[in-house]
């Protein structure tokens, strides 16, 4: 059973963001970490190889910091990796990067597809189903159980309905959110193997793609400027005995904002 | 897969002499039993409105089942009602709905297809736009329709930073985060319907659905209420959280819960609200004995009015809410339940 991870290191959820320039970039500190649900996806990729053998590969796109998802993933115990590295690959729409990923997925067979259901900076949650539709698999979303079979697999997620099992051939890929296991700690040796480890790379012609197809330049979306949320105004503190404010609170949410 | 026909040509004139200016929007309306979902709604309303100003002209699609009682609302919510039915489409697949939707859009040119940002327009319509060859945006939270190109406001990094993107290539996928737009209730159309077969093969579809365990009925899922009572640490015990339930059935709202309280095991992770669980934007978000740490912040900042309850005067939610009370929950909450059931 061989199972493909994609991951992504990502600007950790304390890491500051400013807006520079008019809008034009971003300025991120430089603090970063596994996507959280790519966590979830990389141990689940180890249980299924101590349950079925096969061997677990780790890819990711991305200059930089990004090699250090690939060596979290050896750290926990992956066999393989591969980072997508040129500067072609870099800033792509949902589109772009899904393309790119799913020629990486391709270059070798595997049985399991798994990611996060969405990586915690972009927040785009599309990459999954489209490496899925760019591949003609399947895929389930917002994993929390898995049970892998020969050539088959159960996987339960939430739906708004409420919990749902659905049953589904492999090869497949499975987007994973929290609840699905509980991501390990790297052993010591683990990340001193990981520190050793040569990370293979791929640029965009070792995928049979045309730098123009990938990155920005093969984006359909494209940003525009980057924006500070709105922000509200200071609170308003509701004051007085327990009861009083309780009252007022009640007031000004019914008569006032009108919302009861 | 044909392309998407590359052309503003309308085929509807109805006598319109801006006929072959508008282009068509076609809005995945998405069903739950005999209702349309909250986000589906919203597009349809905001649909009404660019065809009022001339612009666009809309097709809400429907795949699969189409109860009799929401044909007739959709009928009189839009001017063209597409059915599109296929025993795949029975239940929902990701590989079925996929197909079925980017078919019809292939066939039709729209320069938009507008679906709601609820789970399953962010699980399939990604697919769709790969069938499509077709950019996606996903989870907007504001758009700007008049522009050429339509530039859209979507939040990245959990809200801290929000993006203005736009595609210049059409057609173009945009989901959009439930209760980013009002409902305006103008159902006064007597729409056509037109019936198609979607054609989907079943070695398309490659998922069964084996299980499904329906929540209680009538509970409203957190990304679609308008408004949540949302508790945290502060209720001490999974069994307080009885109040937090009084409450919300005092004043018509949904419990959520944070990460803390979910990990400890006194709500399901379904209640969860936060970065690792639901991002939601209710009218009115109360948090009560929540201290605001950045990931349960990033799950609801888009909540239009917040109202915090905690005692501690120095909680971080203070800074992210319009009301506030310093107070102990254990009286407040009680005191505004009773206060409630007054009115």
């Amino acid at each position: 059973m061989n199972v493909v991870v994609l991951a992504k290191q990502v600007p950790d959820a304390e890491s500051s963001i400013e807006i520079k320039g008019d809008g034009e970039r971003l300025e991120i500190q430089q603090k970063f970490a596994t996507s959280l649900f790519d966590e979830f996806a990389l141990e689940e990729a180890l249980r299924i190889r101590e349950r079925h053998g096969g061997r677990v590969k780790v890819i990711t796109l991305g200059a930089g910091k990004a090699t250090e998802v690939l060596r979290t993933g050896i750290a926990m115990g992956a066999d393989e990796t591969l980072l997508l590295d040129h500067a072609a690959f870099l800033d792509g729409d949902g589109y772009a990067t899904a393309l790119a990923l799913s020629r990486a997925v391709s270059k070798a067979p595997c049985d399991v597809v798994l990611c996060g259901k969405q990586a915690v900076d972009d927040d785009r949650g599309e990459v999954g189903p489209m490496v899925a539709q760019f591949l003609g698999l399947p895929h389930v979303g917002g994993v929390v159980k898995l049970d892998i079979a020969e050539g088959k697999a159960s996987a339960e997620s939430l739906a708004e309905a409420g919990r749902e099992v659905v049953e589904v051939s492999l090869p497949a890929v499975f987007t994973v959110q929290k609840g699905l296991n509980e991501p390990r700690v790297a052993p010591i040796t683990g990340v001193m193997k990981a520190m050793k480890a040569q990370i293979p790379k791929a640029a965009p012609e070792d995928l049979g793609l045309d730098p123009a197809e990938v990155g920005r330049a093969g984006s359909k979306v494209q940003v525009k400027r980057y924006l500070a949320p709105k922000k509200r105004p200071p609170v308003q503190i509701i004051g007085g005995e327990a009861n009083d404010a309780a009252r007022e609170a009640v007031r000004i949410l019914a008569d006032v904002e009108r919302l009861i | 897969m044909q392309p998407a026909r590359q052309c503003g040509f309308s085929r509807t004139w109805k006598g319109s002499f801006r006929g072959w200016l508008v282009d068509t929007i076609l809005v995945f309306v998405e069903t739950k039993g005999d209702a349309a979902k909250k986000a589906s709604l919203e597009l349809l309303s905001e649909g009404r409105k660019l065809e009022q100003a001339g612009r666009f002209r809309m097709e809400a699609v429907v795949l699969g089942p189409l109860p009799a009682g929401l044909k007739d609302r959709l009928l009189s919510l839009t001017e063209t009602l597409v059915h599109i039915d296929d025993p795949l489409l029975e239940a929902y697949t990701p590989e079925g709905y996929a197909f079925a939707l980017a078919g019809y859009a292939g066939e039709a040119g729209p320069k938009m297809i507008l679906a709601g940002a609820t789970q399953m327009g962010r699980d399939f319509m990604p697919r769709v736009a790969v069938l499509l060859g077709c950019g996606i945006v996903s989870d907007v939270t504001a758009a700007a329709w008049e522009g050429d190109p339509v530039t859209f406001v979507r939040p990245v990094y959990g809200g801290k930073v929000l993006t203005e993107v736009s595609c210049n290539g059409f057609p173009v996928i945009v989901t959009t985060r439930p209760n980013a737009f009002g409902i305006s209730e103008e159902g006064s159309r007597t729409g056509n319907l037109v019936e198609r077969q979607a054609g989907v093969t079943a070695d398309q579809v490659h998922t069964r659905i084996q299980r499904a365990d329906a929540k209680p009925k009538g509970k409203v899922d957190l990304t679609e209420a308008d408004i949540i009572v949302s508790g945290g640490r502060g209720l001490k015990a999974a069994e307080n959280f009885r109040l937090i339930e009084e409450l919300a059935d005092a004043i018509g709202g949904t419990v959520g819960a944070t990460r803390s309280v979910v990990d400890a095991g006194w709500r399901d992770q379904e209640d969860q609200v936060g970065k690792s669980g639901k991002t939601v934007s209710p009218k009115l978000y109360i948090a009560v004995g929540i201290s605001g740490a950045i990931h349960h912040i990033m799950g609801m900042d888009t909540s239009k009015v917040v109202l915090a309850v905690n005692k501690d005067p120095n909680a971080i939610i203070f800074q992210y809410a319009n009301y506030g009370i310093v107070g102990d929950l254990f009286e407040v909450v009680p005191a505004m339940t009773a206060e409630l059931k007054k009115r």
